[in-house]
């Protein structure tokens, strides 16, 4: 009884996405006086999908938590509206980005249901999450200031968007297995504890990665993602404040040590500081993103009538901009409450879980999800240094896409391996 | 098993909250961004949504008295409209520019709302607010004469300096020139160079140039002299050249010649800085001061596009020396150009000082007149009886004394030349004055910067002033 009212809710809540993209689509056009006949028929299609997978999780037997997809398919609406209004050459691939995002999804869910076993493959996890990122480091190849992409044949992809799972995975495994070890077996060095050598290693060496991320691709953003949900995973492992300070120490002398020695890195910091030193030269995004804001206001300037592609790359990091410009504070306030809502639901999901790996590695997805949108909304609003991060479903691009849908898919299924058990 | 998981959870539950109240405090943030710094942030200079949106939509037209355009917006084929100029330099400071990432001047600023066609910036209306955007902008139609502008334009030729020339009836600037000027379609190229410029050029001299008046001003020290019955139009003055105030000050003649006796007519006519300097001193630094209130000296002009407040000395505080000077127009006065015309135009009309004035309609694209502007009266400076005594000494100055390269046949044109001593070198050439004598129609100020005596360089300007305005 209780299985069903949650599918009648989340088929419900589904209808929306598609309604609200359908409608969106129509106003960008009225506005740009044009009405693609092509563009519409993918939005109807769409539409139809959104409510499809619904079905196709009931018909291979997956019962999650019925707010996630909702939550996530509004926020995709909301970015192929966007995309079509910034940038409409990119409306179909974006749509082909979103349902191979729904896909990503279903699968995740499905193979999601062995969860638990694969704490046994940590170190497979943890190697292909590695490589991934070296591969990257050595390879990569500079797109919009981000020297994090890969480029293989017609391929454009950011390993990075998928290593974070991987090592999300493998840390989830590797302090649910050492977790006592870490809380109990410590040394004191003044009033802060020291974990044993054997814990302290694969700190270390996400640190060791996350400098190289900010050195070699300079990827701020990413760097700061990939420390800071490790470092929260450590703590809800350990329960233990000290290796926060440790870690946030540890990160913040590496940063300044990069900013001392590497001078791309320093204007980020600088703008964030004082944008109005330079406000036409480095400090032009951040500027242009606070107009885009300004001018939005309450109300926005309606679909159409703003003048968000005065921002530079508007489609991809600054999309939350256009969005506050076009739709006011009433939009971009509604995008972010969605995302404090879908943050609070994976959260949620962690604390009904049965076992201590599925409470860190749901904690650690939802970690990952809640630093992302504080540094890419953080940063276009100038509240932190703007670092190239994706607003997750929303930005374009299939790496982020997907990858975001998978995060979503495991813990769709980790939403219902503990709601069984109880 | 159970209890580990709780443990962890009791963690996670911290990170939650910790995690999630940033994300709520940031929302805060945004909040105050969006609504709090919104508006600062939409109207800030550097942001070009609002120049953006102007181009969007075809600018009214600026057209002259005769329906002559004089600035218009041209379709490109991006659909975008370019700003045109068919005058360029010619009317550049009176017009302005409207420029997408410099702003907008004189007209083009001042009724930027009737031209843009964006009625309704309120902000809080939203989307709304599209409802009242327009296709076109409305159209501005001046008091200039562009024929007269051209005229007034070329008579200045490569000299520095600015002409005025208004209706004294209604105060309807008919041209208004500053030179050197500059090119409205060039503003995106020379930009760096117009900021830069040594010479200014962006600065309208004819509003906002401030200089000494030189002898123009004894226009109005014999009205004030007059009407304070400190003398008469029969009293005869000796000038010997020069005079000794104190000691310390010495004020001559320019060429040092002394006019010998000479009545109020006479010392206007020949420009006798004794007899003003005297005449400044006898009617002490309280009716001094007094007679620039009359003449509007201590309050704006209110002409559309703005003009510079006149720097008046503490009269109280001035020296019987430095009064005698002031009085000839020398000293830390300064006043602009337009302040000048209003003087010759105040004699012109009676007395009265119309507020000066430059566009006459606003119309909307299909024609319909949306409203109207006509002559006001700022001031009554005078009485009718002593505009008229002073005008007819003015003539004397066209006919017989310093201002008769101004004259269009006797008894025509009433004027008063000047030369103002500055710390720059040459002297400013000044010629103030109107015509025709019967039936003023015309009022004019000429100045040119460092070029020497009014009589000899300003004049000859006024009279193909005059002479462009009444053919």
């Amino acid at each position: 009884m209780e299985i069903m009212a949650k599918h009648g809710a989340e088929v419900k809540l589904l209808v929306l996405p598609g309604l609200m993209l359908l409608a969106g689509i129509g106003a960008v056009s009225l506005a740009i006086g044009k009405i693609d006949s092509l563009v519409l028929g993918i939005a109807a299609a769409l539409a139809v999908s959104f409510v499809a997978v619904h079905y196709l999780l009931m018909w291979i037997g997956r019962h999650g938590d019925p707010f996630l997809l909702p939550i996530a398919s509004v926020l995709a609406a909301i970015g192929l509206i966007f995309v079509f209004r910034l940038k409409p050459e990119l409306f179909i691939m974006q749509a082909l980005w979103v349902w191979s995002g729904l896909i990503a999804f279903i699968l995740a869910a499905a193979v999601g249901k062995r969860v638990e076993s694969w704490a046994d493959y940590k170190y497979i996890w943890g190697a292909v999450g590695l490589i991934l990122l070296l591969v990257t480091a050595l390879f990569g190849v500079e797109i919009g200031g981000n020297k994090n992409w890969l480029i293989i044949g017609p391929i454009h992809l950011q390993p990075s968007e998928f290593a974070k799972l991987f090592i999300v995975l493998f840390f989830a495994a590797y302090l649910s297995e050492r977790r006592e070890l870490l809380a109990y077996d410590t040394k004191k060095i003044g009033p802060l504890v020291v974990p044993h050598q054997r814990v302290l290693a694969p700190l270390l060496a996400v640190w060791g990665i996350a400098m190289l991320m900010l050195a070699i691709e300079r990827d701020l953003g990413a760097a700061f993602l990939f420390f800071g949900t490790a470092l929260l995973m450590l703590y809800m492992a350990s329960g233990r404040y000290s290796y926060l300070i440790w870690g946030g120490g540890m990160f913040s002398m590496g940063a300044f040590a990069v900013y001392a020695l590497y001078p791309h890195v320093r204007p980020r910091i600088d703008t964030w500081l004082n944008p109005w030193a330079d406000p036409n030269g480095a400090a032009f995004q951040v500027v242009q993103s606070l107009f885009a804001l300004g001018s939005g206001g309450v109300l926005g300037s309606g679909l159409g009538y703003g003048f968000p592609n005065l921002i530079p790359e508007v489609h991809t990091d600054f999309i939350f901009s256009a969005i506050g410009e076009e739709m006011g504070l009433l939009g971009s306030g509604a995008v972010l409450l969605l995302y404090i809502t879908l943050v609070y639901r994976v959260f949620r999901i962690a604390l009904v879980a049965k076992t201590v790996f599925n409470v860190i590695l749901a904690g650690g997805l939802a970690a990952l999800l809640g630093l992302q949108i504080l540094v890419i909304v953080g940063g276009v609003t100038k509240f932190m240094p703007l670092t190239g991060v994706t607003l997750p479903f929303v930005s374009y691009g299939g790496s982020s896409m997907v990858g975001t849908f998978v995060l979503l898919g495991l813990v769709f299924a980790l939403s219902e391996v503990g709601a069984s058990d109880g | 098993m159970q209890a580990m998981a709780d443990e962890v959870k009791k963690n996670v539950r911290r990170i939650a909250l910790g995690l999630l109240g940033v994300l709520v405090i940031l929302f805060g943030y945004l909040s105050y961004i969006q609504v709090i710094e919104g508006e600062a942030l939409a109207a800030n200079s550097l942001n070009r949504r609002s120049a953006q949106s102007g181009m969007q939509i075809e600018r009214g037209k600026i057209l002259d008295r005769n329906g002559k355009v004089l600035a218009f917006s041209e379709r490109q084929p991006d659909g975008q409209y370019v700003r045109r100029y068919p005058y360029g330099a010619v009317l550049a400071h009176v017009v302005g520019y409207s420029n997408s990432s410099y702003g907008n001047t004189g007209i083009e600023s001042r009724f930027n709302r009737d031209l843009s066609g964006i009625k309704n910036p309120w902000r809080v209306l939203g989307p709304l607010a599209n409802l009242w955007n327009s296709k076109a902008g409305n159209n501005v139609v001046t008091t200039i004469d562009a024929e007269l502008q051209t005229i007034a334009y070329r008579a200045l030729g490569n000299r520095r300096g600015a002409v005025v020339a208004l209706n004294p009836k209604t105060g309807a600037i008919l041209a208004m020139v500053s030179k050197p000027s500059f090119n409205p379609e060039d503003v995106d190229t020379e930009w760096k160079i117009l900021v830069n410029d040594p010479e200014s050029r962006l600065l309208n001299r004819a509003v906002q140039g401030l200089y000494p008046p030189g002898s123009t001003l004894k226009v109005m020290v014999a009205e004030a002299a007059l009407r304070e019955k400190v003398t008469d139009t029969k009293q005869l003055f000796t000038c010997e050249g020069t005079w000794k105030i104190g000691k310390d000050y010495e004020l001559s003649e320019s060429h040092h010649q002394a006019h010998g006796k000479v009545n109020l007519e006479d010392a206007l006519a020949v420009s006798c800085n004794i007899t003003f300097g005297k005449l400044t001193v006898q009617l002490g630094p309280k009716r001094f001061a007094e007679a620039f209130t009359r003449f509007g000296f201590d309050r704006p002009t209110g002409l559309e596009i703005g003009d510079a407040p006149s720097e008046l000395p503490d009269f109280n505080r001035l020296s019987e020396g430095e009064l005698a000077q002031t009085g000839i127009g020398q000293g830390s006065l300064l006043v602009t150009p337009l302040r000048m015309a209003m003087i010759a135009a105040a004699m012109a009309n009676q007395g009265n000082i119309m507020t000066p004035y430059l566009v006459t309609e606003i119309n909307a694209p299909d024609g319909s007149q949306m409203e109207t502007y006509s002559g006001k009266l700022l001031l009554t400076a005078t009485s009718p009886e002593l505009a008229q005594i002073v005008s007819k000494m003015m003539v004397s100055v066209v006919d017989r004394g310093t201002g008769s390269a101004a004259g269009l046949g006797r008894g025509s044109v009433a004027g008063k030349t000047g030369t103002a001593e500055n710390p720059h070198g040459e002297p400013h050439a000044w010629f103030i004055g109107f015509a025709p004598v019967d039936n003023p129609q015309i009022a004019v100020a000429v100045i040119l910067e460092n070029s020497g005596y009014g009589g000899a360089e300003a004049a000859p300007v006024a009279r193909q002033i005059f002479a462009g305005a009444l053919r």
